[in-house]
């Protein structure tokens, strides 16, 4: 409770608003006890371990080079927030979307809305809509290679960030380049190692790198399209000791 | 005993003036019904002690339509087609009663004054039945077996049975809310957090109701341009005060965008200008309908809102910009022919 003074100021400032606006334009925040879980998405994976899942009511990037297995973990979150049978829209700019290895993730397709748009505006227009709605649990933005001066950038989606904070849906940015200005939660993915048979590239093994320094490992098949969860890096270390 | 009176509106007269006019009926009579555009059926059973006679009722029914700024044609009778035909025959301003059997009264009329296909009346032309006496004479089961189920209705008709029912249609409901601003109002947010407020007052009232809006209108005033006023359609209609809200938006989000002059203002300079009261209205509601509410599937209620928002990008954003994949071959060759990319909306 604050002083007398403080309170006297907020309820004068409470009938100003009211007194604009209409005896109904405030209401008070019942209290409630927020679940541990509703937080985030748990993608089932080993990046819960080290991340805590993918966070809600907060933005957060996928931050590494092509081919590095951001895309794979993102439609892993995608499968987790249709869990409980929400809707899931995923901004694609550059067309790039692999609705296959979506299904095989477990996406299902049928709610899963994709937006395909040219223009940088347009693209952050569909997040901004979808995360008002208040339709969709998860937003994705794949801002693709970020080779024109046209592309959406990851410091592009700051006016998204109101819009995402308190909400239970999840904005996951998915980009080649970490934001400069803007502070995101930033996930970074880096590649580790090639897998090749008989001369041709079949997979990949890639890290995400979460707080304290705890990575997760993955595995990236091409054929079949799959993602093999390897654990956390220290883990595998004590095991392997 | 069975009295109709069914008005017929002048074809000149506005949409505006004659829903008036049934705004106007509704307000004095008990069941109203529309039988066609500009065209009403009152049925006037019961009303004799309270109302007066009902050619009474007919005039000062054609008193009601002349304020509204319709002129009508009154006809009274047993039945609502026999009432209709007469109205038809009457010239506007007046009314006429029925004074003579219905029967008698239809016979010598063609037999296309009846609600027949037009072929029909061309097969009654070529067996030499051109009126409605001929028609009535013919056998019912015959007219049935031949000609079909609505030629039977119409049969009944010509022999005077007439029982069609008047289906009283609600009067039509203003819900709107509106609000007068100490200060004018200058950005976009600010007149979006100040709907919310009418748009909860308006949400009350549908859901008292059992309605839900299908088309709102914004109306605001402004100090320095014209009122404005902005039409959405709410598809799937609603009356959760998020739903009025967001749809609002998206209409603001949609007016021209003016660039600035002076550096550091903030970024929510719009078409808007400055406004000084506003009203939301539900001009057109329909029934509430039931909503999913996800009890197996806790986030599966929002997918009325996730249509909703594909609905008004598609609109947005053209066709082909939102899209959803279904996987039709996995093991194709050609990767274009593993998947099929269909609209979510058409």
């Amino acid at each position: 409770m604050g002083s007398v003074a403080t309170v006297a100021a907020l309820d004068g400032a409470i009938a100003r608003v009211e007194r604009r606006y209409g005896s109904r334009a405030l209401a008070r925040g019942a209290s409630f006890e927020r679940r541990s879980d509703e937080g985030v998405l748990r993608t089932g994976t080993a990046f819960d371990r080290i991340a805590g899942g993918v966070p809600t009511g907060a933005p957060c990037a996928f931050v590494g080079t092509g081919a590095c297995g951001k895309l794979a973990l993102a439609l892993r979150a995608v499968a987790a927030a249709q869990r409980d049978g929400a809707h899931v829209m995923w901004v694609d700019p550059t067309a790039s979307l692999d609705a296959v290895a979506a299904s095989h993730a477990g996406v299902d397709l049928d709610r899963l809305l994709v937006v395909r748009t040219r223009r940088r505006e347009d693209a952050l227009t569909s997040a901004a809509a979808a995360l008002r709605s208040g339709g969709f649990r998860l937003v994705a933005l794949d801002t693709g290679p970020g080779l024109l001066a046209s592309s959406v950038r990851a410091d592009d989606v700051a006016p998204l960030v109101p819009l995402v904070r308190g909400s239970a849906a999840a904005l996951v940015v998915v980009t080649d380049q970490a934001p400069r200005r803007l502070a995101l939660l930033t996930f970074r993915f880096e590649r580790v190692a090639w897998e090749r048979e008989l001369g041709r590239t079949t997979g990949w093994t890639f890290r995400v790198a979460g707080a304290r320094g705890a990575e997760a490992l993955f595995h990236a098949r091409s054929y079949p399209r799959t993602l093999l969860d390897l654990g956390v890096r220290g883990e595998l270390l004590e095991a392997s000791a | 005993m069975k009295v109709f009176a069914v008005a017929r509106t002048a074809q000149a007269a506005s949409d505006a003036a004659r829903q008036r006019a049934l705004d106007a009926l509704h307000t004095a009579l008990p069941r109203v019904g529309v039988l066609d555009r500009g065209v009403y059926a009152c049925d006037l059973r019961g009303t004799r002690r309270l109302l007066g006679a009902p050619l009474e009722v007919a005039r000062r029914i054609v008193e009601l339509c002349e304020r509204a700024g319709a002129t009508c044609a009154i006809g009274v009778g047993p039945g609502t087609f026999v009432a209709r035909v007469l109205a038809d025959q009457t010239p506007l301003g007046e009314t006429r009663e029925l004074a003579m059997d219905a029967r008698a009264f239809l016979a010598p009329l063609p037999v296309a004054t009846l609600p027949l296909d037009p072929r029909i009346v061309d097969e009654l032309a070529l067996m030499g039945i051109r009126d409605v006496a001929g028609f009535a004479a013919l056998d019912r089961g015959s007219v049935l077996d031949r000609l079909g189920r609505a030629a039977a209705a119409a049969h009944a008709l010509a022999s005077g049975m007439d029982d069609l029912p008047v289906h009283g249609v609600p009067p039509r409901r203003r819900i709107r809310a509106g609000r007068r601003f100490d200060d004018a109002i200058g950005s976009k947010e600010q007149l979006v957090f100040a709907l919310r407020v009418l748009a909860d007052t308006v949400a009350d009232r549908l859901r008292a109701d059992g309605l839900a809006a299908l088309r709102l209108v914004l109306h605001a005033e402004r100090e320095d341009a014209p009122a404005l006023r902005l039409e959405r359609v709410l598809l799937p209609p609603a009356a959760e005060p998020a739903a009025l809200v967001r749809s609002l938006r998206w209409a603001l989000d949609e007016l021209p965008h003016r660039s600035f002059v002076s550096a550091g203002t903030p970024g929510d300079r719009h078409a808007l200008g400055r406004i000084e009261a506003a009203a939301i209205e539900a001009v057109e509601v329909e029934p509430l309908r039931g909503r999913q509410l996800g009890l197996f599937a806790p986030d599966g209620a929002h997918a009325e809102e996730a249509i909703a928002v594909a609905q008004h990008l598609r609109g947005r954003l053209g066709a082909g910009a939102v899209l959803r994949a279904r996987v039709q071959s996995p093991d194709a060759r050609l990767p274009e022919r593993e998947v099929e990319w269909t609209e979510v909306v058409a």
